[in-house]
């Protein structure tokens, strides 16, 4: 029997959706009838065949091009989707780019984009969005955090610092747009068999599957489910909360 | 270049409008929607209920009006540094006040007001006139 989660034909923006957690996150809402648009920054081929997957599976989708980082390309990209939707139910940023290197190695350059990208990006979808959501007085948030925003990592201190600013930001919001009834949750993933963990999987993978107590990494659809989950009618009375998906990892 | 007046029959023609904007945007009876009506004080609006506000009537109008204008128009010309001194309204920046928000009654603009608290001065006719300015910047 279906479950009803409550989503089924409601409006999802997902940021950063054509690759790794963004693109199961799509096909997830997609799969369980939600009208998902998301955003790609720079792999159109990838955001085509995330279109083509949810087609294939009797879903919607649709893709627009926006760099979050962008404030004005944001801005317009909001607006258009709400012009053809009429409203935005779910948020999903997702967005995120690693940049990794020790501190005393990091280019300011490698600094900044990972707080544009990650904690601008963040604020800007939020800013277009919520605007559309105060007014319908309904909407949900929820926002990618990281397990490295509370078990640092060497080599991570721009995305780790990024990701807390996140969960920071997640909170503040849940008590701003409260009386709107909009929610606002974070979801934290631990290492993830995506493209972007690739990188430090190969450099440490026995080291970092010992601190995770399910020994094992997870998987992209692991994390949708939770965002699924944060999304549907069974978490009315959730606000203001990070949910850890990550295999025990912050356990240790 | 100084504003060009906003004469009274041009705010008339947009209140019903504005007011019904307001009255749906806070939840209340278009009756209790006066052009003296102070948002927050009279009506009991929520800073958050501005953004709404602004984006029905964005919508409503046909109209832009971009982040932070009405508090930039509200300083004028004045530096923010001359508007104000920690958070605190300056001389010159009530007497500016008074001059931009002439539809609120003079002695409500008295010192020490907040800067954060300018807001809780807007009236219906302050969002009329915010209406008719981005009417005139389109056109």
């Amino acid at each position: 029997m279906a479950i009803d989660s409550g989503l089924q034909g409601k409006v999802a923006l997902v940021t950063g959706g054509s690759r790794g957690i963004g693109r199961a996150v799509v096909e997830r809402l997609a799969g369980d009838g939600m009208q998902v648009v998301f955003f790609y920054r720079d792999n159109a081929a990838a955001a085509q065949e995330v279109l083509a997957t949810v087609a294939a599976a009797g879903g919607r989708s649709e893709t627009l091009q926006a760099d979050v980082a962008d404030a004005k390309a944001v801005d317009e990209a909001v607006d258009r989707i709400v012009d053809s939707h009429g409203r935005i139910d779910l948020l999903v940023n997702n967005a995120g780019i690693v940049r990794d290197n020790l501190l005393g190695m990091l280019e300011d350059v490698d600094i900044r984009a990972v707080l544009d990208t990650n904690v601008g990006g963040t604020f800007n979808v939020t800013r277009a969005v919520a605007r559309h959501m105060i007014s319908k007085r309904s909407g949900r948030i929820v926002n990618l955090s990281s397990v490295a925003a509370t078990k640092g990592g060497r080599g991570q201190s721009n995305y780790a610092a990024s990701k807390g600013a996140i969960e920071a930001f997640t909170r503040a919001m849940a008590v701003e747009l409260a009386s709107r009834k909009i929610t606002v949750n974070c979801v934290a993933p631990g290492v993830i068999e995506t493209e972007m963990s690739q990188q430090v999987r190969d450099l440490a993978d026995e080291q970092i599957k010992a601190r995770i107590l399910l020994r094992r990494y997870g998987q992209a659809q692991d994390v949708a489910n939770a965002v699924w989950f944060l999304a549907s009618r069974f978490a009315d009375y959730i606000t203001g909360e990070v949910l850890h998906v990550d295999g025990g990892f912050k356990m240790e | 270049m100084p504003e060009q007046a906003i004469a009274q029959p041009e705010i008339d023609a947009v209140f019903p409008k504005v007011a019904q904007t307001i009255a749906d945007a806070l939840g209340c009876d278009l009756e209790e929607v006066k052009p003296t009506s102070s948002l927050i004080e009279d009506l009991d609006a929520e800073s958050i209920d501005f953004l709404d506000l602004v984006f029905r009537l964005e919508k409503g109008f046909g109209v832009k009006i971009p982040r932070g204008k009405i508090v930039e128009d509200a300083r004028g010309a004045l530096p923010e540094s001359e508007f104000e001194a920690k958070g605190v309204v300056t001389e010159a920046g009530l007497a500016r006040l008074r001059e931009f928000l002439d539809e609120v009654p003079a002695e409500r603009i008295k010192t020490p007001l907040k800067a954060a608290d300018v807001p809780r001065l807007f009236t219906s006719e302050t969002f009329c006139k915010v209406v008719i300015r981005a009417q005139r910047a389109a056109a």
